[in-house]
């Protein structure tokens, strides 16, 4: 009886996850294809295809299963993957290495990553131009077309960027889930402050030298995207900060805490999109009643915004990335997404289905081309 | 006020619906708008600075730029002068250089094209050193080191 | 001189957030009114400005006796630059597991006046890591002016920390801030171990 139970409420949710999928699956079909799927060159098009459905996919189970964080984070690991191959390959096949020289530099041909922006800041307002060997509007990449992105999805899901839309995070996000058992557990409270220590020293750094220094210097991806070409002490030592930094922040520590450290305790761009979200639409909320403070939700947090005294006062700190796996975790449902200004324990399905629609409709459109890209060569390697 | 918080709450999750709903479609418009503020310059310590005059020759060109001292509140004492030489080049470049026009000439490079060698040879205390020297798609460029020096210690 | 305020910045947090202890409730007084407050923090600042011309001072006229030898010049400064980095990133880490504040002898000194000369005095000789490493920049600069520069760049760095003082009682999380502080001092120092690094092997390379 409790089978078929199951099976009919199953059969009903399928067809209410299917009806949910919808706008989904219409507006990113309009989205990716533009309307009329182009088969010209059919590589492209059945990775067009695939991928499109692929994503689509993963929504309808997100619906359909109730649980959100294992199939975002399918999407966005493979979102990190795929544009490391777009990158590497983009550098490998136009400049034959996956370093980057001086000509490169000088013609401003660098691509962009919304990691700059920080560094950015104080130089365009006290002198009026960009620090970054980029280009200001059109070609791969572009400053003005990445910092629109950045923005807008700022704006609206705040540090839901670090789980819904950075290309990087998705490198420690997957790390962190190697291993069953968390193999360090205490981790000082200190160190989730410093990436607003970072975002200090980066951003003052940044306009005195007028230069990008987070990108010269610390960022770890350099690993897996294009860095300096070693010519001289200085850049040997900086390949040798890049290495290191992905190596210990991106791959062992979250291994060894299950936590997104490189997030947690690196990056200044997560600093800025915290503080962002203070006034994000989207948040994430504790039903102080349904609550039975076994603090599951605290231990699987993987960007250390929950704490045993923040739960009992039934707050989500400011690290919140929205990347709902407490909420997966919680077995009352006493953690939920939630919409500013409704109190919390309420209209919970309207803020979920509301937040996950706009949340993965910015990540499929922002993935989907790497993730083409990357299929495609895939393909033809294959064929 | 809590109904006012409710409604004010929901306005503006369906305002970020429509924001990400617009945001692609829209970007090229978005981003060409934004191109257009007036911070959205490259800073010339990357473009080179603005070409200040254009010396022809018959198969090439050399654009002397204007020399860069740039910093964040104030100019800064060491800086560059950036040289690039378009069209089709020959295998050995030499040309000598009054990047402050005042009639007299502060350097002279040469470049050997096939043996990837640059010399410099600076007639001018403020003119001190190669920064950068490489092949570029256009053709080739150059950095030089300047330093500012103050009148009273020029020879 | 960005180098100096920056470092100036980075650390001035930390003397603070092992001072504030000592200072918030000096400066802080309730009854004493903004006037009285600013004057006392005006007369701090400027006793550490003075201090700091002094060393700068000494630090160049010792600079110019010992760093003489141009190869002493290229290698002792990486090498003390890196030992004071170390120093600076264990400072940043211990201070914050235990905090003591060389002011705190200030508890001690009746006359209200001159409390704010004396703690000045205390605080810039407070004898951190930061200072020696602003000492050895001091005395490798190659004109007394552009020692003064580098230390007025540390004292504007580390004096931003000092002026919301007087407002420390508005601020809500003073702890935050001083954990940012601590921090951003443990970056400084390895911003500066990595210069050491860099000046010492460039300076052994290039002979
Ligand atoms: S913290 Fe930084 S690297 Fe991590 S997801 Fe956010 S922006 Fe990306
Ligand atoms: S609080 Fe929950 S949703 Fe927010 S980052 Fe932590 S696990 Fe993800």
């Amino acid at each position: 009886m409790d089978n078929i139970l199951t099976i009919v409420g199953m059969q009903k949710s399928f067809g209410k996850s299917l009806l949910y999928s919808l706008p989904m699956f219409l507006i990113s079909f309009m989205f990716l294809t533009g309307g009329r799927p182009d088969f010209s060159n059919p590589a492209s098009g059945i990775a067009l295809m695939v991928v499109f459905l692929f994503v689509n996919l993963l929504y309808f189970l997100m619906h359909y299963t109730g649980k959100t964080d294992r199939f975002r984070a399918v999407l966005f690991i493979i979102f990190a993957l795929s544009l490391s191959y777009t990158l590497i390959h983009n550098m490998l096949e136009v400049r034959k290495s996956m370093s980057f020289n001086q000509a490169d530099i000088l013609e401003c041909k660098i691509p962009f990553c919304h990691l700059v922006i920080p560094m950015m800041l104080l130089p365009a307002a006290f002198t009026k131009s960009i620090i970054f060997p980029g280009s200001i509007i059109g070609g791969f990449a572009n400053i003005s077309a990445m910092v629109v992105l950045w923005l807008g999805a700022t704006l609206v899901l705040g540090r839901g960027f670090c789980s819904w839309g950075c290309f990087y995070g998705g490198w420690d996000d997957g790390f962190s889930r190697v291993r069953k058992r968390r193999a360090i557990k205490q981790i000082s409270d200190l160190w989730k402050w410093m990436p607003f220590a970072v975002l200090l020293m980066v951003m003052l750094t940044a306009a005195l030298s007028l230069t990008p220094t987070y990108c010269s210097w610390i960022c770890p991806f350099k690993a897996v995207t294009e860095f300096e070409q070693v010519t001289s002490v200085e850049s040997a030592t900086k390949a040798g900060i890049f290495l290191s930094l992905f190596g210990g922040l991106v791959v062992v520590l979250p291994v060894m805490t299950r936590k997104r450290t490189q997030c947690s305790f690196l990056c200044p761009l997560g600093a800025i999109s915290s503080l962002s979200n203070k006034i994000t639409p989207f948040t994430v909320k504790i039903d102080k009643t349904a609550c039975t403070e076994c603090y599951k939700c605290v231990e699987v947090c993987p960007l250390f915004a929950l704490s045993k005294e923040g739960i009992k006062e039934g707050e989500v700190s400011l690290f919140c990335s929205k990347c709902g796996k407490c909420i997966d975790a919680c077995p009352k449902k006493a953690i939920h997404y939630g919409i500013r200004g409704i109190p919390a324990g309420t209209m919970k399905n309207f803020s979920r289905n509301l937040f996950l629609f706009v949340s993965f409709l910015f990540m499929a459109v922002f993935s989907s081309g790497p993730i083409i890209n990357t299929l495609q060569g895939v393909l033809k390697l294959i064929f | 006020m809590k109904r006012v918080k409710i409604v004010a709450g929901l306005l503006w999750a369906f305002i970020g619906l429509i924001v990400i709903i617009i945001l692609f479609p829209g970007l090229n418009s978005f981003s060409s708008s934004l191109s257009r503020a007036p911070f959205m310059k490259l800073n010339p310590r990357y473009t080179g600075g603005a070409v200040s005059k254009q010396l022809i020759s018959e198969r090439c060109t050399l654009d002397v730029r204007v020399p860069v001292f740039n910093g964040f509140l104030k100019e800064r004492n060491t800086g560059f002068v950036q040289l690039d030489w378009r069209g089709t080049l020959p295998d050995k470049i030499c040309d000598s250089i009054d990047y402050d026009e005042d009639g007299v000439k502060d350097f002279c490079i040469a470049i050997d094209r096939t043996e990837m060698k640059t010399t410099f040879e600076s007639y001018n205390v403020q003119a001190k050193n190669i920064i950068i020297s490489t092949p570029t798609s256009y053709g080739w460029a150059v950095r030089i080191g300047l330093l500012k020096v103050p009148k009273s210690k020029l020879p | 001189m960005s180098e100096a305020f920056i470092l100036g910045l980075s650390s001035g947090s930390a003397c603070l957030a092992t001072c504030g202890i000592v200072m918030f409730p000096f400066f802080m007084a309730g009854s004493a009114g903004m006037k009285k407050i600013a004057w006392d923090l005006s007369v701090f600042l400027l006793t550490r400005l003075l201090v700091y011309f002094t060393l700068a001072t000494l630090s160049w006229y010792f600079g110019q006796a010992i760093f003489g030898n141009p190869l002493v010049r290229t290698i002792v400064p990486g090498i003390l630059y890196i030992m004071f980095a170390i120093m600076l990133v264990w400072y940043s880490i211990s201070k914050n597991h235990n905090p003591v504040c060389p002011a705190k002898i200030v508890n001690t000194v009746n006359n209200h006046r001159i409390v704010p000369v004396f703690l000045g005095v205390v605080n810039s000789l407070g004898f951190c890591p930061a200072l020696f490493i602003i000492l050895t920049k001091g005395a490798t600069q190659g004109t007394l002016v552009q020692s003064y520069l580098a230390f007025i760049a540390f004292f504007i760095g580390s004096s931003l920390w000092f002026i919301p003082l007087p407002l420390a009682g508005r601020i809500r999380k003073k702890e935050v801030l001083t954990k940012i502080g601590i921090l951003a001092t443990g970056l400084a120092g390895i911003i500066f171990m990595i210069k050491g690094l860099t000046n010492l092997i460039g300076g052994l390379i290039n002979g």
